[in-house]
């Protein structure tokens, strides 16, 4: 239990040190504080990744990953876009439900490694998208726009909060604690009765729901579609993960860690904006914070270790 | 067939798996299995199977290497700003960028052995370095030598009836055959793989093992891209970007255990042809791009269902 807090506080401390760095940095540059403006517009940035991390995060937790969710995003970014029409947000949320569903068939019950399960129905998803939407384009009805990532008052607020209270009840459901049993150790959670092929089929469906919920407010923030809008989530969604500190082992981390890591990989664009430092070399720093970030969990870990065992 | 070793079986089975798509391939579509399509294949095969050769030796140990396609844009970027077009500065130029490779593999290595890190989590970070140094040093490919070609010699590897290229890429076989089969090091890195704390307790320094498959890694990628900027004359940006997936794919169909400790790159050669073959045979079909994604996807899954699945529980 106290390793689950150390890890999670670690994705939290990074959010803080990038969003203090946030603050520095734009404050010296422009000599007045962030407006109100600056956070809607971080905070609407971010929604679709945050929803993606969740989704990522809970693969994870059971041990697995989850290549494909650029495939969801991209296909539901598509649907939405082409549609446009508020019915159709329910099929898109369907959808991305179903793909997530397949994922979790194949890797529950047709035991292929997730990894390989997931690269290969990225490829399926990808083109399923690029049939849908094979040239940019589409739009999404204003009406959704304002309820989902209103430019103008922090609607996204509400959402973000809603995505986290769900976190926090699942994560103490029957579901939630089996997810954990399945993660730190399968072979015990199924002697023990965990249903694990069950638990995994529904982890995969959910992260598949929340990559449509993501598509969803990607295209509510850019207003129109593109068919490779999710290719981008594949590594950030897993870099958010990561910096959240959810182990890779599976059973040990937290959404709302993932959450917290996705909010400071956004945080990191920004910062690198406002340093006026080329955008060229954008992806360099992003690698190397999510290097040190995972060494500074290791490092903290250590130390915590030593220190108790003194 | 219950005779052959688990090992032999799964480079059958992926050699099985070319030979079924290249049959069907010729079945549909005539002259798809002539030798002048075949080679156009073999030489398109090899850049992945020179990607491959990294990533399953990394794969045997249970690892993964997401940097494979910056360094792999890097090192060909490498190649012609160094070598300017020049013959005479062409070796420079390949031991230069081939030292980036080998660099950045050791890097992810440390990374990987010594320090902890996840190499999922490090070799991604890694690919984000190369991606923002490839970028920023270059200026977006802007940069006054970015637009040089590759050296004449290096552009002969694809000449010819046999092109070099070809040669190149059974000499990479051989080697990691070689390498794999009948060395300690080989034996090594299977026992790391097949269970590492087994390997470190009977004495075999699992470290200093990932260290050098990860930097064989990154040599790899180099190789690969100076190959891929030698064919098509000049490096672009993105160059590496299908590689990863790729890479992995191929290793897979090629009969390697993604959990580590098992596989051949026999079966990866014939699993890099597997792919390319239906890649090739989709486009000579005309089949529009979302086509191609979706049935080289179920293609996979097939494939993986065939042959991939991990045993069961209990």
């Amino acid at each position: 239990m106290r390793e689950t807090l150390r890890r999670v506080s670690l994705g939290y401390l990074v959010l803080a040190a990038t969003a203090v760095a946030y603050l520095v940095v734009y404050t010296s540059r422009l000599g007045r504080f962030p407006t109100s403006f600056d956070y809607l517009s971080i905070l609407n940035t971010t929604l679709p990744l945050v929803f993606v991390a969740i989704g990522q995060s809970l693969v994870v937790l059971t041990g697995g990953i989850d290549l494909s969710v650029g495939g969801v995003v991209s296909l539901c970014v598509a649907v939405t876009a082409a549609t446009a029409s508020v019915p159709w947000l329910v099929v898109v949320l369907a959808l991305g439900t179903a793909c997530g569903a397949l994922n979790g068939l194949v890797v529950a019950y047709g035991r292929i490694a997730p990894i390989l399960t997931t690269l290969a129905t990225l490829s399926i998803f990808m083109g399923l998208a690029l049939r849908v939407l094979p040239v940019p384009g589409g739009s999404i009805p204003p009406s959704v726009r304002l309820v989902l990532t209103n430019p103008g008052t922090p609607t996204g607020l509400g959402w973000l909060g809603l995505a986290v209270a769900g976190w926090l009840v699942l994560r103490r459901t029957r579901f939630g604690m089996r997810v954990y049993a399945v993660g730190s150790d399968e072979s015990s959670a199924r002697a023990v009765g965990v249903p694990a092929a069950a638990v995994k089929l529904k982890v995969y469906a959910l992260s598949g729901f929340c990559s449509a919920l993501a598509a969803v407010f990607y295209v509510s923030t850019t207003t129109a579609g593109d068919a490779n809008a999710g290719t981008p989530f594949i590594l950030t969604s897993i870099a958010s993960v990561v910096v959240g500190g959810v182990a890779f082992t599976g059973g040990r981390g937290s959404a709302l860690g993932a959450v917290a890591g996705a909010v400071a990989l956004t945080l990191v664009i920004d910062i690198l904006f406002f340093a006026g430092i080329d955008p060229l070399y954008q992806s360099l720093f992003q690698g190397l914070f999510l290097v040190v970030a995972v060494l500074l969990g290791t490092v903290a870990g250590l130390v915590a270790r030593r220190r108790r065992s003194s | 067939m219950s005779r052959l070793s688990p090992g032999a079986r799964r480079i059958l089975y992926a050699l099985a798996g070319t030979a079924a798509v290249l049959l069907v391939g010729a079945l549909l579509h005539p002259g798809f299995a002539s030798w002048s399509s075949l080679r156009v294949m073999l030489v398109v095969a090899s850049f992945t199977g020179f990607v491959a050769a990294g990533q399953m030796l990394v794969v045997l140990v249970g690892g993964i290497d997401l940097s494979i396609p910056w360094v792999l844009n890097g090192a060909a970027i490498v190649l012609t700003t160094t070598s300017l077009g020049q013959t005479s500065r062409a070796p420079l130029a390949i031991v230069l960028a081939l030292g980036v490779g080998a660099l950045v593999g050791l890097g992810n290595g440390v990374g990987v052995a010594w320090l902890g890190v996840p190499a999922v989590v490090m070799t991604l970070g890694m690919n984000g370095v190369m991606q923002g140094l490839t970028l920023g040093l270059s200026k977006g490919l802007t940069c006054a030598s970015c637009g040089s070609y590759a050296p004449s010699p290096l552009r002969g590897l694809f000449s010819g009836g046999l092109p070099a290229q070809l040669l190149l890429w059974a000499g990479v076989g051989v080697f990691m055959t070689v390498l794999l089969t009948l060395t300690t090091f080989g034996r090594r890195v299977y026992a790391v793989g097949v269970n590492p704390r087994a390997a470190f307790l009977s004495g075999v320094g699992v470290r200093g093992v990932t260290v050098a498959l990860y930097t064989c890694s990154g040599v790899f990628a180099a190789l690969a891209g100076i190959a891929l900027v030698a064919y098509g004359g000049q490096p672009s940006l993105g160059l590496g970007d299908p590689y990863l997936f790729e890479s992995i794919a191929a290793v897979v169909v090629g009969g390697v255990s993604i959990l580590g400790g098992r596989g051949h790159y026999l079966g990866v050669i014939a699993g890099s042809l597997t792919l390319v073959a239906v890649t090739t045979f989709l486009a000579a079909q005309r089949v529009p791009e979302y086509g191609r994604l979706i049935i080289y996807g179920l293609v996979i899954l097939a494939i993986l269902f065939a042959y991939g699945r991990e045993k069961a529980h209990d």
